[in-house]
């Protein structure tokens, strides 16, 4: 079985800045589907660098990236966003839900760019918000609901549409521990019923405990890659 | 569709901004309109007045004689062809007229006048010079040779009612002739012609004076309502040959043209206008792009594509014109309906106003069709505006805009 995803070779230099920053030295990482992978390593090893790689944000300055087979790191900016909407699900750290939308329709959005219809995105979304324990939320503004709900719902809208895999780049960084462990537990708990796949980086070692692969880097390369 | 659901609560989330374009965005249509309809009641004030009392709408003469005002040039068969023309479809009112320029004098003062020798019940009926007289009264009053004079020319020569005039001029065989009038009424005019260059009196008594029998320089006509004046043009022509008529817009061309620039007017303050607007909206879109950015970025980082953020912005920009544009329409037309029946006094200012020929009370009005215009203007204003901050909304780049996924 190949991986998901399947970065080779990549290399990323920041030459916008005085001095070029090299990001990334030659990562080379294969995701299985249904890991539950966290990146970790200190600040400005690279993690987000990366993760901006592999989700089709960014482009590599080197290297090749397939995710579902398709290399994306030549695709034209319309066409990743295209390609990011049918395959990949995020989870930023922070802004990652509309203000002006409900939780339950913010849950709905992806399926709704994707032009799901109406009882199927509203069925889906609403077993996820039960499955989130927030299932009275769901016609509250974001603004209406704490750091940790607010996240739960960026969880559900990122499962909402069943995509090949979920990037999340510090998904826990603004909560408390005890939101960061109950957002930790969810995400495992998806895995295991929808064999949904995560990529997550993080610093917190109560979150890195919680993986089941643990890809640290340094540096801008990988040099560890442990699976438990 | 979810985006313009977005759209529509987007502008509601800065209910100051938002009110702030909206209220900018009803007061340019106000302004527009409103200016608008005041520009009109002026012109037509102004039109109607000329037309009404001095001009009327056609007016025939003999091809020549309005070079030098020649006594002796008058319309062949000018009663006859009158009579005739009477029972013209579309004629509402026809009146002849005696030429004759001269000088009026007082005991005080002389004065280079236009004598008009007028039919007074037809005249009435064409210009309503009747309708005019502010002291006096109408040619009644007076048994032998009355007068009726404009106000202004009344006070330059300081004449009061009943007092006497001498009135001088060529008659056709060329002498010099004189004869004394009395001032049976003073009429009032906001057209400097009626108010001080003409002296009115009656057709019987010049045409005496002058010697040419029943002879009429000029024949004036009032058409009616919806009646276009080419039409009667043509059909003088038709029936009879060897005169020259014209229309208003022939005899004063620069009311023609004045008419024109008006039309025109309502376009160049819709630009002024509607370039003040275009920056304003601009700049407030503007700010709503650059204070939602990292919200802008995931939208796209989720999957969101740059013609859907385009719509959102376009959105959001369209629904400020296209909720604002109702309130300015009707606030326009109710201020509009409100002075109409009114009127504007310009009483005031009307010294140096009735000096160009305008009336000194105005009635604003508005054709139909400058509601729709204004209101297409404003919302394809609306939508130029939205261009540009739409565009730097696509422009961006969602890591950038996120900082950090
Ligand atoms: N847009 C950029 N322009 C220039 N340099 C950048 C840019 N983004 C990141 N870098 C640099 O690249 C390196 C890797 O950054 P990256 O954000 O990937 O690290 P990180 O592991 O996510 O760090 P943190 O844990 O603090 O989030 C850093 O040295 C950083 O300063
Ligand atoms: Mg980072």
């Amino acid at each position: 079985m190949s991986g998901v995803i399947k970065a080779e070779n990549l290399h990323k230099v920041y030459s916008e800045t005085k001095i070029p920053v090299k990001a990334l030295n030659g990562v080379n990482l294969e995701i299985m589907e249904g890991e539950f992978t966290a990146i970790v390593g200190p600040s400005g090893c690279g993690k987000t660098t990366l993760l901006n790689i592999i989700g089709g944000l960014d482009h590599p300055t080197m290297g090749n990236v397939l995710v579902a087979n398709e290399d994306i790191a030549n695709m034209k900016d319309g066409e990743l966003i295209d390609f990011r909407l049918k395959n990949i699900g995020f989870v930023f750290q922070a802004y990652n839900l509309i203000p002006v939308l409900t939780t339950l329709e913010n849950v709905e959005f992806i399926m709704l760019l994707q032009k799901q219809d109406k009882t199927q995105r509203e069925k889906r979304s609403m077993e996820l918000l039960e499955e989130m324990g927030i299932a009275d939320k769901a016609n509250m503004r974001p603004s209406e609901l704490s750091g940790g709900q607010q996240q739960r719902v960026a969880v559900a809208r990122a499962l909402a549409s069943k995509p090949k895999f979920i990037l999340a780049d510090e998904p826990t960084a603004n909560l408390d521990s005890k939101s960061t462990e109950n957002l930790l537990d969810i995400m495992a708990k998806m895995n295991k019923e929808e064999n949904a796949t995560f990529v997550f980086s993080t610093h917190d070692q109560r979150v890195i405990e919680k993986a089941k692969r643990i890809v640290t880097l340094e540096d801008g390369v990988i040099i560890s890659d442990v699976k438990k | 569709m979810m985006i313009l659901k977005i759209a529509w609560r987007n502008v509601w989330r800065s209910k100051g901004r938002s009110f702030v374009v909206m209220s900018s965005i009803v007061v340019g249509i106000w302004a527009l309109i409103v200016g608008n309809g005041f520009m009109n009641g002026f012109m037509v004030g102004y039109m109607d007045e000329a037309i009404n009392y001095d001009i009327s709408n056609i007016q025939v003469h003999h091809p020549e004689f309005k070079q030098d005002f020649d006594i002796n040039l008058s319309i062949t068969d000018g009663l006859k062809k009158t009579e005739e023309i009477r029972e013209w479809e579309g004629v509402e009112a026809v009146t002849t007229r005696t030429i004759v320029n001269g000088m009026i004098a007082s005991t005080k003062k002389a004065s280079g006048i236009q004598i008009r020798g007028i039919d007074k019940k037809r005249e009435s009926e064409v210009t309503s010079l009747d309708s005019l007289i502010k002291e006096g009264a109408y040619f009644e009053g007076i048994k032998r040779n009355p007068i009726v004079i404009g106000a202004k020319l009344a006070e330059n020569l300081k004449v009061k009612l009943r007092q006497k005039v001498v009135l001088t001029f060529n008659d056709s065989d060329g002498n010099i002739t004189s004869a004394a009038f009395r001032v049976a009424g003073i009429v009032k005019s906001s057209s400097l012609n009626i108010n001080e260059r003409y002296a009115y009196v009656l057709q019987s008594d010049i045409n005496t004076l002058l010697g040419i029998g029943d002879e009429i320089h000029e024949i004036a006509m009032l058409t009616s309502e919806g009646v276009h004046e080419g039409d009667i043009l043509t059909k003088y022509n038709n029936t009879y040959s060897g005169d020259l008529v014209e229309d208003w817009k022939l005899i004063a061309p620069e009311m023609a043209l004045m008419q024109e620039m008006y039309g025109s007017m309502l376009y160049v303050l819709m630009f002024i206008i509607l370039t003040a607007l275009i920056f304003g909206i601009i700049n407030t879109m503007l700010m709503a792009v650059l204070e939602r950015l990292k919200e802008l970025g995931m939208l796209m980082a989720v999957g969101m594509n740059k013609l859907r953020v385009f719509i959102m912005i376009l959105v959001e920009t369209l629904s400020l014109a296209i909720i604002s544009s109702p309130v300015g329409l009707f606030i326009s037309f109710m201020t509009i309906s409100y002075y109409r029946n009114v009127g504007v006094d310009l009483t005031n200012y009307s010294e140096g106003l009735e000096a160009f020929g305008y009336a000194s009370i105005l009635y604003p009005f508005v054709a139909q069709e400058t509601y729709i215009v204004v209101t297409v203007g404003v919302i394809i204003t609306s939508f130029l505006a939205a261009i540009y901050p739409a565009w730097k909304a696509v422009k961006l780049k969602p890591v950038e805009a996120l900082h950090k996924i």
